[in-house]
């Protein structure tokens, strides 16, 4: 029922910005998700905590605003917010670090590097850029520098992968078809030897057949200088999935009013819950309102009648006519967005359900973010 | 000023004249609805059309009003069909029509195996899309004919969409000798037809997206590929005309109460609430006129525009709205 989301229109995220440790916005790509990261870590900082704010893909202007250059990508001092740091996720300089970082050798992690398995997956691999942001995390959160990390998260049609990619990966680690490449007979171009073992050596044919050998012992070198990585990889994975579950994290699930946006939230919400992982509440930005007073409330026929008999009018009367013809179809809007809200969400337990209203342009500044920070705590009202 | 800027005409006979249209846009620019709306108006001209899902969304079936879309192509309007592409269901036909899979479909072709092959080689799920497009593209019935006139394909975001054509090429860096290669090779080739596949581009007129699609524009260029008229979508429609718009500047509340008053609408606050909405409309119709000169002078292409309907509901009726605009383009140049 509505009820419950209408609790939940009534709160606000304060308490998730003075309190919780990290924030994660997740959410469908085009719908402020990192508008709403940054303006959750201006307000934390704000309220005296030492906060940053970890951006996958900031849009140039945004990037200016809080001094982040393509360059970025450690933490750096977000001029006129005392507090608060920035910056920007490099998927592949992450991985590198962490292939630097964790290799048994430097010799090892070179060859690694020089791979050209690596070289594309590190630079493409579905899911790496949700890999890399949680490594990333757990990084900001060892230094115990900051009180708040806030998330933006990567936009990926499936705002799931989040959750899905470490698991993903770890399952990829530990999977029978990683233990085929494994296997020291493979690297030595040897399929149908016992040593490979039988189905691995049928696979192994039928897959050189399609793919080309010398592949096959490429990505079976590529494997074997991982070896040693693998447990470090998957501990660290269960470590963030630890601390983002811990009650001193919060998802923040960002929509816009589109139903596509607003059905991702959906799903998103109930694979939060499905999982047990703490759930602040729903932001929705770009949300119009019905008008308010009695211009909300215009009654429609009386509209017709008003229009009909001012649009043959002079310039003040037409334009008269084209206000109320507005006030309509801001009313008829919000009233769709609303429903579509309502829907897309009744089926889940919301907490905080903040509705950030279409603001004239593209918030792209401090300013800007302060005033969307604003709606987030709930010190700004609707409207204003 | 609400004057609408005049713009260059949109041949939109040249929005159909490829075989394959990829639709890609930033997140939230209504790129699946544009899709479905182009393969609508496709559709209607009498092209045998086929609107692709490939992210699994499930969007069209909504707009539809259909059972979710599955790998099997069915009829959901006259002429027009659809289809959502599966990797899974993608690679298993790929081994049938090039292998023979029953020996190899119970070993490789599960949802495991596909993870692996996509998480090891990043791309082979872009190619195996890619490759099943082709696949509809130069399929012909018995009598040589192409089955369809016109594909649709609801591709990935500009966040994506150069990697995902860039995946037969990056596969074949990859995959130096065999069959896969050339199947990444005759990718290549339908990419770079103008004649058999086209890029179209949506985007609002705001800033985020007009940047990306410039950027967008000039890295897809820069590959070789070819695009379609712009697709401007969800454009405001001035309320205004000229000379009602000239005399908002200025105007009291105390000039539009006595109006209200005689229609019966002057209820406490109405007049300068409806000021306050006229602003927002004047401004936000300069911001657009702002990104239109923004997209005409960085990109110099033609640009289709759709409105925003600012409907209770969207659904089919407003889809076949926005397939009216799209033909009615199309009509103008005959």
């Amino acid at each position: 029922m509505t009820g419950a989301l209408d609790t939940a229109r009534s709160g606000d995220l304060a308490a998730v910005i003075e309190q919780r440790h990290v924030i994660v916005c997740t959410g469908a790509g085009g719908v402020g998700k990192t508008t709403t990261a940054a303006a959750l870590g201006i307000e934390a900082a704000r309220r005296g905590r030492r906060t940053i704010v970890l951006t996958i893909d900031p849009a140039r202007r945004l990037a200016q605003s809080l001094g982040l250059s393509q360059l970025d990508t450690s933490p750096c001092a977000v001029r006129d917010v005392e507090g608060l740091d920035a910056m920007m996720l490099d998927m592949k300089r992450t991985f590198d670090e962490i292939v630097e970082r964790h290799a048994s050798s430097r010799a090892r992690a070179q060859r690694i590097l020089d791979n050209r398995f690596y070289q594309q997956m590190s630079a493409s691999l579905a899911g790496t850029q949700e890999y890399m942001a949680m490594e990333k995390l757990y990084d900001l959160h060892e230094t115990g520098r900051y009180d708040c990390i806030v998330i933006d998260t990567p936009p990926t049609r499936n705002a799931l992968d989040f959750l899905d990619a470490p698991k993903r990966l770890t399952d990829f680690l530990e999977g029978r078809f990683l233990k085929m490449f494994l296997s020291p007979g493979l690297a030595a171009g040897r399929f149908a030897t016992r040593a490979v073992g039988l189905g691995t050596g049928m696979f192994m044919r039928a897959a050189s057949r399609i793919t080309g050998a010398s592949v096959l012992e490429d990505l079976a070198d590529f494997f074997q200088s991982f070896e040693g990585m693998y447990e470090g990889f998957k501990d660290r994975a269960q470590s963030v999935y630890g601390l983002l579950q811990h009650s001193a994290s919060a998802f923040v699930v960002v929509s816009s009013p589109e139903p596509p946006a607003l059905r991702e939230a959906g799903y998103f919400l109930k694979r939060l819950s499905r999982d047990g992982m703490p759930t602040a509440g729903v932001v929705v930005n770009r949300v119009t309102t019905t008008p308010e007073g009695h211009a909300g409330t215009l009654d429609r026929e009386a509209v017709a009648a008003a229009t009909a008999d001012l649009d043959g009018g002079d310039d003040v009367e037409r334009a008269v006519a084209g206000m109320l013809r507005l006030a309509l179809d801001a009313r008829r809007i919000a009233a769709r967005q609303r429903a579509a809200i309502n829907a897309a969400l009744r089926s889940t337990p919301v907490g905080v359900l903040v509705e950030v209203p279409l603001a004239d342009g593209d918030v792209h500044d401090i300013e800007g973010l302060r005033w969307v920070a604003g709606h987030l705590s709930g010190t700004r009202m609707s409207g204003a | 000023m609400t004057d609408q800027k005049a713009h260059a005409p949109v041949e939109t006979r040249a929005l159909f004249e490829p075989r394959a249209l990829l639709v890609t846009g930033k997140g939230g620019v209504g790129k699946s609805t544009a899709a479905a709306a182009l393969a609508l108006a496709s559709a209607r001209t009498g092209r045998r059309t086929c609107l692709v899902e490939v992210e699994g969304r499930q969007i069209m079936r909504t707009l539809f009003n259909t059972e979710p879309w599955d790998f099997a192509e069915r009829e959901v309007r006259p002429d027009l069909f659809g289809m959502s592409i599966d990797p899974e269901a993608s690679l298993a036909e790929y081994l049938a029509m090039f292998y023979g899979a029953r020996r190899l479909s119970k070993l490789v072709v599960n949802s495991t195996a596909v993870d692996f092959a996509t998480t090891a080689a990043p791309g082979i799920k872009d190619v195996l899309l890619i490759g099943k497009v082709k696949e509809m593209e130069r399929r012909r019935d018995p009598d040589g004919r192409f089955v369809y006139d016109l594909i649709v394909v609801d591709a990935p975001p500009t966040g994506r969409i150069v990697n995902f054509l860039r995946a037969p090429e990056a596969t074949t860096e990859l995959v130096t000798v065999g069959p896969i290669r050339e199947q990444a090779r005759s990718l290549t080739d339908l990419l770079l037809d103008p004649a058999r596949l086209r890029i179209q581009l949506v985007t609002l007129l705001e800033e985020m997206p007009i940047a990306e699609t410039i950027d967008s524009a000039r890295a897809l260029e820069e590959l070789g590929v070819q695009l379609n008229p712009i697709i401007t979508n969800r454009v405001l429609r001035p309320q205004f005309d000229p000379g009602a718009a000239k005399a908002l500047d200025g105007m009291t509340p105390e000039a539009v109460q006595p109006l209200l008053e005689r229609v019966g609408l002057d209820g406490a606050g109405t007049a300068e609430t409806l000021l306050g909405l006229a602003d927002r409309h004047l401004h936000r119709l300069a911001l657009q006129d702002e990104m239109r000169t923004t997209l005409d002078e960085q990109l110099t292409m033609p640009a289709l525009e759709l409105p925003y309907l600012p409907s209770r509901t969207f659904g089919e009726d407003e889809l076949r709205r926005l397939a009216d605009v799209i033909q009615e383009a199309q009509d103008d140049l005959k």
